[in-house]
């Protein structure tokens, strides 16, 4: 029986061995009007650089919207286009559509040219994740849907997203004087969520690009493998999670290496932990205690150390009770939730 | 009709948004105090901030409502009494995110008005480093060392009121001492604060700057589109990859200078600069991976040179650098210019040396917001000796 599912080649984006072998030519540039030490700018810069000059980027609203292309002017050296807040989904799955019908119809060269849209944690793990979930049920067409998260909504200042980890200051959960803990939410498994929920999706991974190699080869696989995908990628965010910039880098190994921000992929259906994480779910490096990361970020300040032990606990949990540690968070024998008061 | 006073505060996006806040907040209350009505605002262009960028907020003041009303019905004040800049590094210039080229600190001070700057340097360097101009102004310097935090915990380090305190002693027309001692305790609760503001007031120090003084440069600037000039749907070019690099010595090219927005340049928003030794490099790349600006240009031999147009300063660069002092994070008030580091040391290398140890040696402490809990308990007590000797 002939296959129904008709798709285009993609390019053959081979890993990158070492970082002495990534290409130095840009394809997002400087003149951004991002905050000092944005690692998100620094997501935009890879992801290009990984997919190479044949590709298409199209960005929903957010930081890596208004902050890099405003009035009149561009860092972008590949084709960008703006979409709303909540459409990076319909907006991927379009030009893809797109893109597809007219090499068909022979108005364009056939050639696999990369589909990337981008989306924040607001416009994706929130408002978008409707258009998103339908994207990725269409197996037509070759696209990658990346998620920059930063934690909240960073560029309207800091109001706190589904995506914000469980008591950071926001500008909708100040801590005072009375109240200590104004936000009582556990960030959204969103890569999880993609994966479990959408068989037709061929490739879903985590990244954080204080570790570049793993992140970029990430989304050469994702190019490759063709299909819907999707990447989801931390991005220490100097402004909202209120830190010196110089700490970026840093914050974003420590978020892996506390094991707060668990690295996999899944292929095919096939679950992998990768980089830092494997090593720590293999024993080779010990996880780290999470204070060392949330005591070098203003936004977890006012935590005391119950506070601290309640965090460490849930990380526990989700290395040592979870169905599949890091990635599915089902468990056969439910514990008593117990937060500080 | 009655006078009106304005007072702009420039201050780094983010890093002193609360400090900015609180100086033209109390500005406005202590002149309720002296009978005159005002309102302070943050500039809208500047929201959303960012980390670093220049942002303006304002306090005007005036005898009457009525002149008040006359002064508040424009978008932002076209002239000021005082400009306050709570970082030295922005007497260089002030490129907002939210609008292209670059504004002298004191284009919108007044003819014999007033630049107050916090700052450690002498009134000569904070001269040179702004823009001259054809009338005269005055430059006061409240002693201290930049006071930068972030969003959500504030460094109570007084640096808000030594500044108001210098304020009443520059403009006692606009609010007195007496207004703005009320004014600090009702709204800090705190009677060393006051001591602090007083001691500013006393301590302030102040010189005349005459026309044509100061940096001869051309503020960066270019022609906007005009709104008759946009088409239906917005398209515009994207922006060139860029070309190869060619070594000043040799004249061999290789590498590569990615092209760049050209109407957006960052060295306004950095208050530190990275130095780089190009000898001890083992051309690790990270640097040049890891700059979310994109600013290192790839050079014939494989170097990275942080471009000066690009680099905002957030020191990554030097954080994931793994040789010792390669890259380096100095203050952006010892440098003049903004050339390219790799063909001064390609020119002369020795000379060049010798020149980045010189920087090295000069780094101050690093102080650019949250880095641990507790930090600022540390600091303040440093800060306030500062405050108290000077």
């Amino acid at each position: 029986m002939a296959t129904i599912v008709q798709i285009d080649p993609t390019q053959q984006l081979d890993p990158f061995k070492s970082v002495k072998k990534i290409p130095t030519h840009e394809f997002f540039t400087s003149g951004h009007r991002t905050c000092q030490g944005c690692e998100s700018a620094l997501v935009m810069k890879m992801m290009v650089k990984a997919a190479g000059p044949r590709t298409i980027v199209l960005g929903s609203t957010g930081c890596m919207y208004v902050a890099n292309t405003t009035y009149y002017s561009t860092s972008w050296v590949v084709p960008w286009m703006h979409t709303q807040l909540g459409s990076s989904g319909s907006a991927a799955l379009g030009a893809a559509a797109g893109l597809k019908a007219q090499m068909r119809k022979g108005k364009m060269k056939q050639e696999p040219i990369n589909v990337i849209a981008f989306c924040g944690d607001g416009g994706g793990a929130d408002m978008g994740l409707g258009a998103i979930s339908a994207t990725m049920t269409h197996p037509d067409y070759n696209l990658l849907i990346l998620l920059y998260d930063n934690e909240s909504y960073a560029n309207t200042d800091i109001q706190l997203s589904g995506s914000t980890p469980w008591g950071a200051n926001t500008t909708f959960s100040t801590p005072g004087s009375v109240k200590r803990i104004m936000h009582h939410r556990w960030k959204k498994n969103m890569a999880g969520l993609m994966a479990v929920g959408h068989p037709t999706c061929r490739y879903v991974a985590t990244i954080c690009m204080s570790y570049g190699l793993h992140g970029m080869n990430s989304i050469r696989k994702a190019l490759t493998i063709g299909g819907p995908t999707f990447i989801h990628s931390l991005d220490p965010c100097p402004k909202g999670w209120d830190y010196d910039p110089i700490q970026s880098h840093e914050l974003g190994e420590l978020a892996v290496q506390c094991g707060i921000w668990p690295l996999y992929e899944v292929e095919d259906g096939k679950l992998r932990l990768t980089g830092r994480t494997q090593q720590i779910a293999d024993g080779k490096i010990p996880r780290k205690p999470v204070r060392d990361y949330l005591l070098r970020q203003g936004r977890f300040a006012h935590f005391t150390n119950d506070d601290l032990d309640y965090f460490q606990s849930k990380i526990d949990q989700m290395w040592t009770k979870w169905l599949i540690p890091g990635v599915i968070p089902f468990e056969k024998d439910l514990a008593a939730d117990n937060p500080p008061a | 009709m009655g006078k009106l006073y304005a007072v702009e505060i420039v201050y780094r996006g983010i890093f002193q948004k609360k400090l900015a806040t609180n100086i033209s907040r109390a500005i406005v209350l202590a002149a309720h105090l002296d009978g005159k009505p005002g309102i302070s605002f943050g500039r809208y262009g500047d929201s959303p901030e960012r980390n670093g960028i220049p942002a303006k907020n304002f306090a005007i003041v005036a005898t009457d409502e009525q002149t008040l009303q006359e002064g508040m019905a424009k978008y932002e004040p076209k002239e000021v009494d005082i400009t306050i800049s709570v970082d030295d590094t922005l007497c260089k210039g002030v490129e907002s995110w939210a609008w292209y080229g670059l504004q002298p600190i004191n284009k919108l001070t007044k003819p014999g008005g007033t630049l107050i700057v916090t700052s450690m340097e002498p009134a000569e360097k904070l001269i040179e480093m702004a823009h001259n101009r054809e009338t005269p102004y005055n430059l006061a310097i409240v002693k201290g060392s930049r006071s930068f935090s972030g969003l959500w915990v504030y460094k109570d380090d007084h640096t808000d009121v030594r500044v108001l305190g210098a304020i009443a002693k520059v403009m006692p027309e606009l609010v007195s001492l007496d207004a703005m001692k009320k004014t600090i305790l009702q709204e800090w609760k705190d009677p060393v604060k006051v001591a602090s503001a007083e001691k500013s007031y006393n301590r302030v120090t102040k010189a005349l700057v005459q026309p044509g003084q100061g940096n001869p440069e051309t503020p960066y600037q270019f022609e906007l589109p005009k709104w008759h000039e946009m088409g239906e749907g917005v398209a515009i070019p994207c922006i060139p990859v860029g070309k190869t690099v060619e070594d000043p010595v040799t004249h061999v090219l290789g590498g590569i200078r990615p092209d760049r927005n050209p109407t957006f340049k960052k060295f306004s928003t950095r208050t530190m600069r990275p130095v780089v030794n190009f000898e001890t490099c083992i051309k690790c790349t990270l640097c040049w991976l890891q700059c979310p600006d994109t600013c290192f240009d790839v050079t014939p031999e494989g170097l990275y040179d942080a471009n000066m147009e690009a680099c905002c300063g957030c020191g990554v660069c030097e954080a994931v650098c793994p040789v010792d002092k390669c890259v380096t994070m100095v203050a952006e008030t010892e440098f003049a210019d903004n050339g390219s580091q790799w063909e001064t040391w390609r020119k002369d290398s020795t000379g060049y040396l010798q020149w980045l140890n010189q920087k090295i040696e000069s780094r101050p402490e690093r102080s650019h917001g949250f880095r641990f809990k507790g930090q600022y308990q540390e600091q303040v007590g440093e800060m306030l000796q500062i405050a108290q000797e000077s």
